[in-house]
C-alpha cells in the first residue's frame, strides 16, 4: 500500500493542494504516532473529493491538517494559491472563514446550552457581520436551504432535534459564512439509514447551490461513492488508490480496495456473503510495517512488499494505485 | 418446524413508558415468534420501538416502564415476565444474554477483560476461578482475539472497537445462552470490521445452535444473515416474512422506503437516493389511523382515519399492515391519484417530497 507519489496529482488547476503531508504525534517514551506519513492529493473547485478508509488511517487527521488543526508536520496544503502552513495565526483565522467543517456526532458538536439562531450565527457575529437584519436574513436564508423552517426552529436548542436535524444544523452553521470548501469528517455514520440517505442529498443540493467543493470523511464505500467525483482510499497513513468512483467500484486495482467492496453488505438475499474478510487487525501506527503497510493483511504480499514501498502510479488513464501486484484494469476507452 | 414448540413467543406485547409529558407507547402490540436455532432480524428506524421491544423480552425495562396485561412472552415455556428478582438473575446469561451496539459502554473501564468474562463463568456456572480463566480463554479463541492470554490481562481501552465487541460477545456467550440479542451490535463500527462481526456471528451460531434476534436499521446488514425479517415503525411492526420473500414481495410501503433508502455500490455515483421525508411520530401523542401514512407516497383517505392490522399476503409466514400493498393495482391507483393531487391524502407534498 501505499505508497507515496504524485502522478496523480492535477497541476495548477486544483483549488486545494495537498502534498506530502505528514502528521506525526509524540506519545511519551520517545515513540511517534504515525498518523499520516506522506499523503498527496489535490482538489479541482467544484469536486467533491471522497477520502475513505477504516478506523485509524488518518483520514480524519488528513481533514484536519487541511484547516491547520494543529499544522501538519511537514508538508503543503496550498488553498486558492495560498499556503496554509506558512501563515500567520491572524491570516490563518480569516483563511479558516472560507473553509468549514462537519462532524460525525452532530449533537455533541452543537453547544446544547444555546438557541440554533445564535449556533448558526456565531460566525457571523465573530467576523461582526451581524448588524441588524441582514444577519438574520442570512441565518434564516441558510436554515431554510437545509429544510429547516426558521419561524419554528430559531428559538430552539440542540437537544430539541433529532440526529438527523442537528445535522442539518451543523452544515446551515457551516454554510452561513459562505464558505468555498467544506470538510464533512464522517457526516452520516452516526445516523440512520433513512436520514443518512436525507443528508447524503442536502449536501448535494448545497453543493449546486452554493457552488462548494467537498471533501468527504466516510468509511463506507458505498456512501463515498454516492457523493464524490474522485475517491481517495487510504489505509494507515498512506494512500492505497486514487480515481473516479465508478472505475473505482468497476475495477479496484488495489486490493485494500477490493476488500472494502466486499465488506459493504448487500441488501439482497439472492447475493451470497461475500467469503472475503479483511485478516486481522490494523497494525500499530506507531511501528507500521516497513515497505507496503498493507502486507500483513494482504492476501497477495511477497517478499517484495515488505522491502520495497510502492508508489502510485498510473494503471488505467486516471486511475493510480500503490501496489506492486495490482488487480488487472482493463483499458476502456472512454470509460 | 411446526411440530416442536418456538423457542420464544411473543404475543401481543405492548411497552409504555411514563414520562413528564405523558404515556410514551414504545411497543405497541408486537408478536412474533422464534424457533430453535434461528434468526430474526428486527429493523426499523431508531425510535421505531425495536430495542425496547427486546428489553422487555429480556425483562430489563427501567423502572417507569409499564407493560399492560395481555401480554405474553413465553421463552422455553416459561413467561418471562414473572420470574422472580432471583430467578431472573440466573435466567440472563444462561438462557438469554445481549450484546449492545457500543462495546466501550457496555464493558467495565476499570476491570480487565478477563475478569469481566470470567464474573458470570464463576456466578452462573460455580466454577472455580481457574476454570472460569479455562472457558474465558477458550471463549477468546472461539471469537477470535489475537494473543488471547495476554489480551485477557488487558483493560477495555487497550482494545480497538471490533475486538471490544467481541469481548462482549465472549461473554455473552460465556454461559452456552440458548438465544443471543444482537441490538445493533455493529452500527458503531466500520463497514470492515462490520463485516467480521456478523461473520462470526453467524459461525457461533452455526457452532453452539443458539437462536438470535438481530436489530439494525439497515436492511442490508439482515439480508444475508437472518431467515427471517420483521420491520418495525412506530412500535408496531409492519411487516413480517422470510428473508427472501421479504426482498422479492416487499409489501409495506415503509419496507420499500427503507430498501430505497440504501446507497448502492453498483449504482453510478451521483444517483439520488430515495429518501424518506420527515419523521417517525411522536409516540406521546395519541396516533390515529395508519402510523407511517403522514410520510407515505400511497397514502389514502382511508389510511389517515383507519388503522391497517397485520394480515397474511397468502405467502407463507408473510404478514403485513397495508391497506395499498406495494405492487398491488390498488398502490398504483393510489399513487397515481396522488402524484395527480401532487399530494397525498395525509397532506404529504410528493413534489417537497422528491427533494427532501
Amino acid at each position: 500500500m501505499a505508497g507515496t507519489g504524485k502522478v496523480h496529482m492535477r497541476g495548477d488547476e486544483a483549488l486545494v493542494t495537498v502534498e506530502d503531508l505528514v502528521m506525526e504525534f509524540p506519545t511519551g517514551r520517545r515513540a511517534v504516532v504515525h498518523a499520516v506519513s506522506g499523503v498527496s492529493f489535490d482538489i479541482l473547485e467544484g469536486e467533491t473529493l471522497g477520502l475513505v478508509g477504516e478506523s485509524g488511517c488518518g483520514k480524519s487527521t488528513t481533514g484536519r491538517a487541511m484547516m491547520q488543526l494543529p499544522p501538519p508536520t511537514s508538508g503543503s496544503v496550498r488553498f486558492d494559491g495560498v499556503e496554509m502552513t506558512d501563515l500567520s495565526k491572524e491570516e490563518l483565522r480569516r483563511t479558516r472563514t472560507r473553509m468549514q467543517m462537519i462532524f460525525q456526532d452532530p449533537i455533541s458538536s452543537l453547544n446544547p446550552r444555546r438557541k440554533v439562531k445564535d449556533i448558526v450565527a456565531e460566525g457571523l457575529s465573530i467576523w461582526h457581520n451581524d448588524a441588524g437584519d441582514t444577519a438574520a436574513q442570512k441565518v434564516n436564508e441558510v436554515l431554510d436551504a437545509v429544510g429547516l423552517d426558521p419561524e419554528v426552529v430559531s428559538d430552539r436548542r440542540p437537544h430539541q432535534f433529532s440526529g438527523g436535524q442537528c445535522q442539518r444544523i451543523c452544515i446551515a452553521r457551516a454554510l452561513v459564512l459562505d464558505p468555498k470548501v467544506i470538510i464533512c469528517d464522517e457526516p452520516v455514520s452516526a445516523l440512520d439509514v433513512s436520514v443518512q440517505a436525507q443528508i447524503l442529498n442536502l449536501l448535494e443540493d448545497m453543493k449546486a447551490r452554493y457552488g462548494l467543493t467537498l471533501v468527504f470523511i466516510a468509511h463506507d464505500l458505498a456512501v463515498v461513492k454516492n457523493v464524490s467525483d474522485r475517491v481517495v482510499v487510504m489505509y494507515l497513513g498512506k494512500v492505497c488508490e486514487v480515481a473516479g468512483p465508478d472505475a473505482l467500484y468497476a475495477h479496484p486495482a488495489h486490493p485494500y480496495t477490493d476488500v472494502l467492496l466486499a465488506s459493504i453488505p448487500e441488501p439482497d438475499p439472492d447475493h451470497p456473503v461475500s467469503d472475503r474478510q479483511i485478516a486481522g487487525e490494523l497494525p500499530s501506527p506507531i511501528n507500521p510495517p516497513s515497505g507496503c503497510r498493507f502486507r500483513t493483511r494482504c492476501e497477495k504480499a511477497q517478499d517484495r512488499c515488505s522491502t520495497e514501498e510502492p508508489e502510485l502510479r498510473e494503471i488505467a488513464p486516471d486511475h493510480y494505485a500503490a501496489c506492486h501486484f495490482p488487480n488487472e484494469v482493463p483499458v476502456t476507452v472512454g470509460g | 418446524m411446526a411440530s416442536e414448540r418456538p423457542l420464544l413467543e411473543v404475543e401481543n406485547l405492548r411497552t409504555y413508558f411514563d414520562t413528564p409529558r405523558g404515556i410514551l407507547k414504545a411497543v405497541d402490540g408486537v408478536s412474533f415468534t422464534l424457533d430453535k436455532g434461528e434468526t430474526i432480524g428486527i429493523v426499523g428506524e431508531s425510535g421505531s420501538g425495536k430495542s425496547v421491544l427486546v428489553r422487555s423480552i429480556m425483562n430489563i425495562l427501567t423502572s417507569n416502564a409499564i407493560v399492560p396485561d395481555g401480554a405474553k412472552v413465553c421463552f422455553d415455556g416459561k413467561d418471562t415476565r414473572n420470574l422472580s428478582r432471583s430467578e431472573a438473575k440466573h435466567f440472563w446469561g444462561t438462557q438469554m444474554a445481549m450484546i449492545f451496539q457500543d462495546p466501550m459502554t457496555s464493558l467495565n473501564p476499570v476491570k480487565k477483560v478477563g475478569v469481566q468474562i470470567t464474573e458470570s463463568i464463576r456466578y452462573h456456572l460455580g466454577a472455580s476461578k481457574q476454570e472460569a480463566m479455562d472457558r474465558a480463554l477458550e471463549l477468546m479463541v472461539q471469537v477470535g482475539i489475537p494473543e488471547p492470554r495476554k489480551r485477557l490481562r488487558e483493560y477495555p481501552h487497550q482494545l480497538s472497537g471490533g475486538m471490544r465487541q467481541r469481548v462482549t460477545i465472549a461473554i455473552a456467550l460465556a454461559c452456552n445462552p440458548k438465544l443471543l440479542i444482537a441490538d445493533e451490535p455493529t452500527t458503531a463500527l466500520d463497514v470492515t470490521v462490520q463485516k467480521q462481526i456478523l461473520d462470526l456471528l453467524a459461525s457461533l451460531q452455526e457452532e453452539l445452535g443458539m437462536a438470535m434476534i438481530l436489530i439494525t436499521h439497515d436492511l442490508g446488514v439482515v439480508a444475508g444473515r437472518a431467515q427471517r425479517i420483521g420491520v418495525m415503525y412506530a412500535g408496531k411492526m409492519v411487516e413480517t416474512a422470510e428473508t427472501t420473500t421479504l426482498f422479492h414481495h416487499m409489501n409495506h410501503p415503509y419496507t420499500e422506503a427503507l430498501f430505497k433508502s440504501i446507497p448502492r455500490v453498483e449504482h453510478q455515483s451521483h444517483t439520488r437516493l430515495d429518501a424518506i421525508s420527515g419523521r417517525p411520530p411522536d409516540m406521546v401523542r395519541e396516533l390515529v389511523g395508519c402510523r407511517f401514512a403522514p410520510r407515505c407516497r400511497y397514502a389514502q383517505q382511508r389510511c389517515v382515519t383507519d388503522e391497517p392490522e397485520l394480515f397474511d399476503t397468502g405467502q407463507v409466514g408473510h404478514r403485513q399492515a397495508c391497506f395499498y400493498p406495494v405492487g398491488s393495482p390498488e398502490s398504483a391507483q393510489a399513487l397515481a391519484a396522488n402524484q395527480d393531487a401532487g399530494v397525498t391524502a395525509a397532506g404529504l407534498d410528493l413534489a417537497a417530497a422528491a427533494v427532501s
